[in-house]
């Protein structure tokens, strides 16, 4: 169970992947014995520092998965206890690409619990607004009123960003067949009531019919006689699109959705349904603010996911045919050939790793002969490149800032609720 | 029963829904009203959906059920006035 370090190298008989090079007997020597090289307890080296970053990719194996940094993993004298200072001046976030609609960047240097708290804040908890209720006055299209509920439920909305962040939740009241949920909402706080805070009206009023001259500067009947058969051409309002729903502001909606800002579909070409000549859809929405842990229409990400920076170490060159191969292994862009003399740009060519960030892991290298011991795959346990991809109702950049304080505000709570636990209360 | 609900419709005018009377002028599309509820009304006529020629026919109580344009027997029943609501989820 104990961890006994000499010379460097872990000793020890429990959970670690690190070597056992020195038989057990002659580490009871060198322990006891009049002359002890180095201590076993002595912090680690900046190599091994460096080692216990990595996550090594074997070819049928991953070794090295779990995180050391934990106090009294290697024994008193290596200090890895967690320091605000410290955890400061090694924290970086580089920005790779920033756009509204997608966003990647590296966390450096923080736990991987911390990370993936971050990425289920924003797939379940980041708050947004969605169509939740619909009230159907008509439909004689073909699809059915609930499919066509559920359909433009997944629509996602936008509008400004302040109007957004002043909207508050709506307290819907529970299935009535759900008694658990029925008794902790009678329990606490009173029921909402729709109001310009916390409800956003929708319409969606289509009819479609033949194309007229008079309305339209064509015949669609005398078109069809002729042998049209686009539905565009013969009809009007055939397809109904999402930017056929019109907002319908109430009290003081109307001052922070205005103009560019009033509530609308991120994307105005989702076809909600196909109509014929006399089918008709009118329907209004009301939408609420809700979070993704209770439907996936919440959700303010299409995906939010990272991965582990990949390192490829070349232990010793591969050069000429074997170096293109080598590059050939990888994604482009990831492995660059070099001439191996640097004062001489005709020699022969050597492999050199360009961008790790671009591989995607494929362990192809590792299944060829040439290859053997010439290279390492690993990954970086504390790098962790993001990638958030919102649906379009707030920027991914803001979401990721949104989702830190969601983060903040529940840890907040927690000590709170801890310190009522001391107080006895 | 828990996810369509189905509301039937006040047959008063005024809202169903919605928060104090001093809200509902400001916040009167919350309150959600079909356009007009006219069933369980004998003496109004209904319209339904000719079969063949898909024209509106109007019948009363006592009418023989028939197309007046073509003649043709089979009707069909328009879909409800009434607002339903629906959960999009």
């Amino acid at each position: 169970m104990v961890v006994r370090r000499s010379n460097g190298d872990v000793v020890e008989s429990f959970g670690s992947s690190r070597e056992v090079t020195a038989p057990e007997h002659e580490i009871t020597m060198t322990m006891n014995g009049p002359h002890q090289p180095t201590n076993p307890w002595a912090p680690l080296t900046p190599e091994q520092q460096e080692a216990r970053k990595v996550v090594n990719v074997n070819a049928e194996t991953v070794t090295n998965t779990a995180a050391t940094d934990i106090p009294g993993h290697y024994g008193p004298e290596q200090d890895d206890s967690w320091n605000l200072e410290r955890f400061r001046d090694n924290f970086r976030i580089d920005f790779h690409h920033n756009k509204p609609h997608d966003a990647a960047f590296s966390l450096v240097g923080c736990d991987a619990s911390i990370s993936n708290a971050f990425r289920r804040i924003l797939l379940a908890e980041v708050p947004t607004l969605a169509i939740e209720d619909v009230f159907m006055f008509n439909n004689t299209s073909i699809i059915q009123d609930e499919v066509l509920s559920h359909r433009i439920g997944l629509i996602p909305l936008t509008g400004g960003e302040k109007g957004l962040r002043w909207l508050r939740w709506f307290r819907k009241k529970p299935p009535t067949d759900d008694f658990a949920s029925q008794a902790a909402y009678d329990a606490d706080g009173e029921p909402s009531t729709p109001s310009d805070y916390n409800t956003v009206v929708l319409e969606l009023k289509v009819d479609c019919r033949w194309a007229t001259e008079a309305e339209d500067g064509r015949d669609g009947k005398k078109l069809a006689k002729e042998g049209e058969t686009d539905p565009n051409v013969r009809y009007v309002n055939s397809n109904v699109y999402a930017r056929d729903f019109r907002f319908l502001p109430q009290g003081q909606q109307g001052t922070y959705f205005s103009g560019d800002d009033a509530i609308r579909p991120v994307n105005p070409d989702i076809l909600i349904a196909k109509l014929r000549p006399g089918q008709k859809i009118h329907l209004q929405c009301h939408c609420i603010k809700g979070v993704g842990m209770d439907h996936a229409k919440f959700s303010p990400v299409a995906t939010a996911s990272y991965r582990l920076l990949p390192q490829i170490t070349i232990t010793s060159p591969i050069l000429g045919a074997d170096a293109k191969k080598f590059a050939r292994c990888f994604p482009k862009g990831v492995i660059g050939l070099e001439p191996s003399d640097e004062s001489d740009p005709d020699s022969e060519p050597k492999a050199v790793v360009k961008d790790p960030m671009k591989d995607t892991v494929s362990r192809e290298c590792l299944r060829h002969d040439e290859f053997k011991g010439k290279v390492k795959l690993g990954r970086i346990r504390d790098h962790f490149i993001f990638s958030v991809e919102s649906t379009g109702q707030l920027r991914s950049d803001e979401l990721f800032l949104d989702s830190v304080r969601l983060l903040k505000a529940k840890t907040e709570r927690f000590k709170r609720h801890l310190a009522e636990f001391e107080e006895g209360r | 029963m828990s996810r369509e609900q189905y509301n039937p419709a006040p047959l008063s005018q005024g809202g169903n829904a919605g928060g104090s009377s001093s809200q509902q002028q400001t916040t009167g599309g919350f309150n959600i009203t079909g356009a007009s509820n006219t069933f369980e009304d004998t003496s109004r006529p209904v319209s339904y959906l000719c079969g063949d020629c898909d024209t509106k026919v109007l019948l009363k109580g006592g009418d023989a059920i028939r197309c007046k344009e073509c003649g043709y027997r089979v009707l069909y029943k328009e879909r409800t006035n009434r607002m339903i609501q629906f959960e999009a989820r």
